[in-house]
């Protein structure tokens, strides 16, 4: 039925969230939803801070948190909520037997395909690195035809890596998929899905990796949220599996994003698929529904609160015009640099923030959208995810932590 | 904003791949290049050279890539269009002649006498004879007519005169294939004190045609469905489909394909059958005299009812029966996507696709699942071995169920 008692708009992570947070709580949640989300393509770790404002790399992320702009969203949601979205969220994973590792207490640096270390707070647990950490030797495991990891590199810079000084082997693996269109990690990924992908992979391995090993691998240990293929792989050649960060479609994001469409399903949720929010219908300050606008007709959508988590500009959350950026369905007003030059700072390669990644909506400590002079716009409305302003998701790495925090903290406030 | 439009723009792509990681016969086969670069990158292309990607011929329409996209691209439609465009100077096969008329075959089967008889004979002579397979339909899928059409059933039935009226769009399968669907439709109206016109005018709705390429044929189809449903329409009479293909195909694709006059007024009186049960309930006029139907089922819901961003009200209404208990198979497309899995050289890529949706069902146990789209039901029966029904059937049995 179309009365709830919350309407997410956006599926994205943070939607995802606060849809799985309000469920708990008992509400009626729908999520009107379009796209798949930068989710799918991204790589499913849940990064929390991992540079502060000079760009100096966060040991702590908890601690790094004191560091952080007065108008960034973590100093809304407070360092309580953020503890908070970080266990239900552990717990969720665990739920859903794809269990995450990690604590805000913990930076964690994991391998990427080109052999650098990117920083991060939860990861799933075919990412966990304790095993390379304590390895004195360790695989690298590449496949014929698949350009987006490069074995070669990963071998060369890994080694230089503060706590990754160990030897490394590179291996290859042939997958023999018939011709056709470029492999990408998906592929693999799916050529493991199948039990021959899974017999080829085992029997051109047995016979190099060494009993008790440890080797690194694109995310390619299947498209599902479970542990199966890792299990059976990691059983078959007696080696344990680190799965590394790569360039999109990063096959971890998928992972997450099926888990947590899986996860608020089984809470009642219900997920309105391709439901594209062109506006809300709002009276003295309180917002009663929203519309879909379809090529056929509108739809309207009733709730008591609504949660706005429709991402940046890549999902169309936030849209860019010359001189502006807007935020479509509210119309609510987005802190920007006034100027847009001062958007992009040129030096691709400097130390600063970019302020154009820092546009968003500004909030009070509820996630309910705010003026410039902090005065609550809309009652029932609650911001959660990359249309928050006041943080730059790239420079800082904190995309997942503020979509999970944020998600969390607007669920708990309607 | 408007993230629906006939102006096909494929600049607002980004490159994101996430219709790629969304494609179902991507995910079946390697032979197929994708939807990203079968969509807005070869659109590019095309723009400036008259090139068509031969893997064009794998795409399905299904729909999953449109349903991916951030950016709102009609992925699916683009690739129809360059497939139109590359039949323009070749020409289809037999078997695409065939499947992409499927309206004549089940004219031809309704008008012989013992209709019936036929409609079942005809495919297994056929198979017989190994007449399918040599024009390269797949005869592992059972394609059988109805003895009587559903207009000839429908002409014979005495309805109940009431002043709220709507006009239902059969469309091919319900007509030749399934009649049974119509009628459970109409008794389900009834019960609502709706009376149900017909029109025997209606043609085809062209998503076959489209499919195949026969993009000008599928256009005179739409001019003439677009008149007709215009003519109730401007009296604010709704038109309802009870397969979710040809909704599509009313609303959305005629839009995206064609200008013809009235195609935006139309779209906002077109309903899936579901969903207009749903907006009367919300309205507090939907009959809810249930029975009780003491069964569980599992349901699937068709690509082509997802994408067109209304949920699933098939679940809602169905929830409302006590004692029926429903679950959501959520397990992807079914493969068929209309005639595809029909192909003999698509078989195999239709059935990879549906294995998860198949074995969702069968693991857990039901013995009847429940879909909107005529082909799906086909499907689900041939891969996972369990009945399938239409969610009308199960409403006129729970309203009989009470009475
Ligand atoms: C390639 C890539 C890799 C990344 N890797 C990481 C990583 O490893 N770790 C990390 O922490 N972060 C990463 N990030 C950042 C992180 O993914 C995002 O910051 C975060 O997920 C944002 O979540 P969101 O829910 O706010 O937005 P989104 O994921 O963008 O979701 C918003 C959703 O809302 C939908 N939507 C928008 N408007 C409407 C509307 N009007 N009606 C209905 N729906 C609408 C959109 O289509 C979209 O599905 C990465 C980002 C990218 C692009
Ligand atoms: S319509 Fe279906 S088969 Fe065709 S490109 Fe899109 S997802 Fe793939
Ligand atoms: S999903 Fe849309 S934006 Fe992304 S690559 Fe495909 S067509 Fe382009």
């Amino acid at each position: 039925m179309k009365e709830n008692d919350v309407i997410v708009i956006g599926g994205g992570f943070s939607g995802l969230m606060a849809a799985a947070v309000a469920a708990k709580r008992g509400k009626k949640v729908t999520v009107l939803s379009l796209g798949a989300g930068t989710l799918s393509i991204a790589s499913g770790n849940v990064d929390v801070l991992g540079y502060d404002k000079n760009g100096k790399p966060v040991a702590n992320p908890k601690a790094g948190l004191s560091s952080v702009a007065a108008d960034h969203p973590y100093n809304k949601i407070g360092q309580k909520s953020l503890e908070e979205a970080v266990q239900f969220f552990l717990e969720l994973t665990k739920e859903e037997g794809y269990a995450y590792k990690g604590s805000l207490d913990q930076q964690q640096w994991i391998p990427t395909a080109a052999g650098t270390l990117k920083p991060t707070c939860l990861v799933p647990m075919t990412m966990d690195t304790s095993a390379l950490k304590n390895a004195s030797k360790a695989y690298i495991i590449g496949f014929e035809s698949l350009k987006d990891f490069y074995p070669h590199l990963v071998a060369k810079n890994l080694r230089n890596m503060p706590g990754y000084d160990q030897e490394y082997e590179m291996l290859m693996v042939d997958p023999k998929l018939p011709a056709g269109r470029d492999v990408t990690n998906l592929d693999i990924a799916r050529w493991l899905d199948s039990a021959e992908g899974r017999k080829a992979f085992v029997a051109q391995l047995r016979a190099t990796i060494k009993p008790g090993s440890v080797a690194v691998i694109a995310p390619v240990l299947g498209t599902a949220p479970s542990h199966a293929v890792r299990d059976e792989l990691e059983q078959a050649l007696n080696c344990k599996f680190v799965e590394s960060v790569v360039v999109p479609p990063g096959i971890t994001g998928h992972r997450l994003r099926i888990m947590m469409l899986n996860h608020v399903k089984k809470l009642g949720v219900k997920v309105v698929e391709h439901a594209v929010v062109t506006r809300g219908i709002v009276e003295n300050g309180q917002c009663t529904a929203v519309v879909t606008e379809a090529i056929d007709r509108e739809r309207t959508y009733q709730a008591k609160s609504f949660i706005l988590a429709s991402g940046g500009f890549y999902g169309g959350g936030l849209v860019a015009e010359p001189g502006q950026a807007i935020e479509p369905v509210f119309n609510l007003p987005i802190a920007a640099p006034t100027t847009q030059e001062d958007w992009s700072n040129f030096q691709m390669f400097s130390n600063e923030a970019q302020p154009f990644e820092k546009i968003g909506i500004a909030v009070d400590e509820t996630m309910r959208p705010v003026d410039a002079d902090g005065k609550v716009l809309l009652n029932n409305v609650f911001i959660a995810g990359r249309n928050l302003c006041g943080y730059d998701f790239c420079f800082e790495k904190s995309g997942n932590g503020v979509a999970m925090a944020s998600g969390y903290k607007a669920a708990m406030s309607v | 904003m408007s993230k629906h439009h006939n102006d096909i723009n494929p600049d607002s792509c980004t490159a994101c791949t996430s219709c790629i990681s969304h494609c179902p016969v991507t995910a079946a086969t390697r032979k197929f290049r994708g939807p990203k670069m079968m969509g807005p990158a070869l659109e590019r292309m095309r723009l400036s050279q008259d090139d068509v990607e031969p893997s064009l011929e794998y795409c399905s329409n299904c729909k999953n890539c449109d349903m991916a996209c951030p950016s709102g691209v009609p992925i699916s439609t683009l690739n129809m269009k360059a497939r139109a465009q590359y039949f323009k100077t070749r020409k289809q096969s037999m078997r695409d002649e065939m499947l992409g008329h499927g309206e004549k075959m089940g004219k031809l089967i309704s008008a012989l006498p013992a209709g019936a008889f036929f409609a079942n004979l005809g495919m297994q002579v056929g198979k017989a004879f190994g007449i399918m397979n040599a024009i390269g339909i797949s005869d592992k899928l059972p394609l059988t007519y109805a003895g009587t059409s559903f207009i000839k059933q429908f002409k014979e039935l005495k309805q109940t005169s009431y002043p709220d009226k709507v006009v239902f769009y059969p469309g091919c399968f319900i007509n030749y294939q399934d009649p049974q669907v119509g009628m459970d439709f109409v008794a389900v109206m009834q019960a609502n004190k709706y009376e149900v016109i017909v029109e025997e005018d209606f043609v085809c709705c062209g998503s076959p045609l489209l499919v195949t390429g026969y993009l000008e044929e599928c256009e005179q189809n739409a001019k003439k469905n677009t008149a007709i449903m215009k003519k109730w329409t401007d009296k604010g009479i709704p038109v309802i489909t009870c397969c979710t293909s040809c909704g599509l195909m009313l609303k959305q694709e005629y839009q995206e394909l064609f200008e013809i006059d009235g195609l935006a007024e139309n779209a906002k009186m077109l309903y899936d059958a579901t969903e207009f049960l749903v907006n009367l309930d919300e309205k507090g006029r939907l009959n809810k005299e249930f029975g009780a139907i003491e069964h569980r089922y599992m349901y699937h819901a068709p690509c082509h009812l997802r994408v067109q961003g209304y949920g699933l009200p098939a679940l809602d209404l169905l929830e409302m029966i006590p004692g029926l208990t429903i679950e959501n198979a959520d397990a992807g497309c079914c493969g068929i996507s209309g005639n595809y899995g029909f192909k003999a050289d698509k078989y195999d890529i239709a059935m990879t696709v549906g294995a998860k949706l198949f074995e969702t069902i069968k693991e857990s146990g039901v013995d009847t699942a429940v879909c909107d789209c005529g082909t799906c039901r086909l499907q689900i029966t041939h891969g996972a071995g369990v009945k399938a029904v239409h969610p009308m059937s199960l409403l006129r049995q729970a309203y009989e169920a009470k009475k």
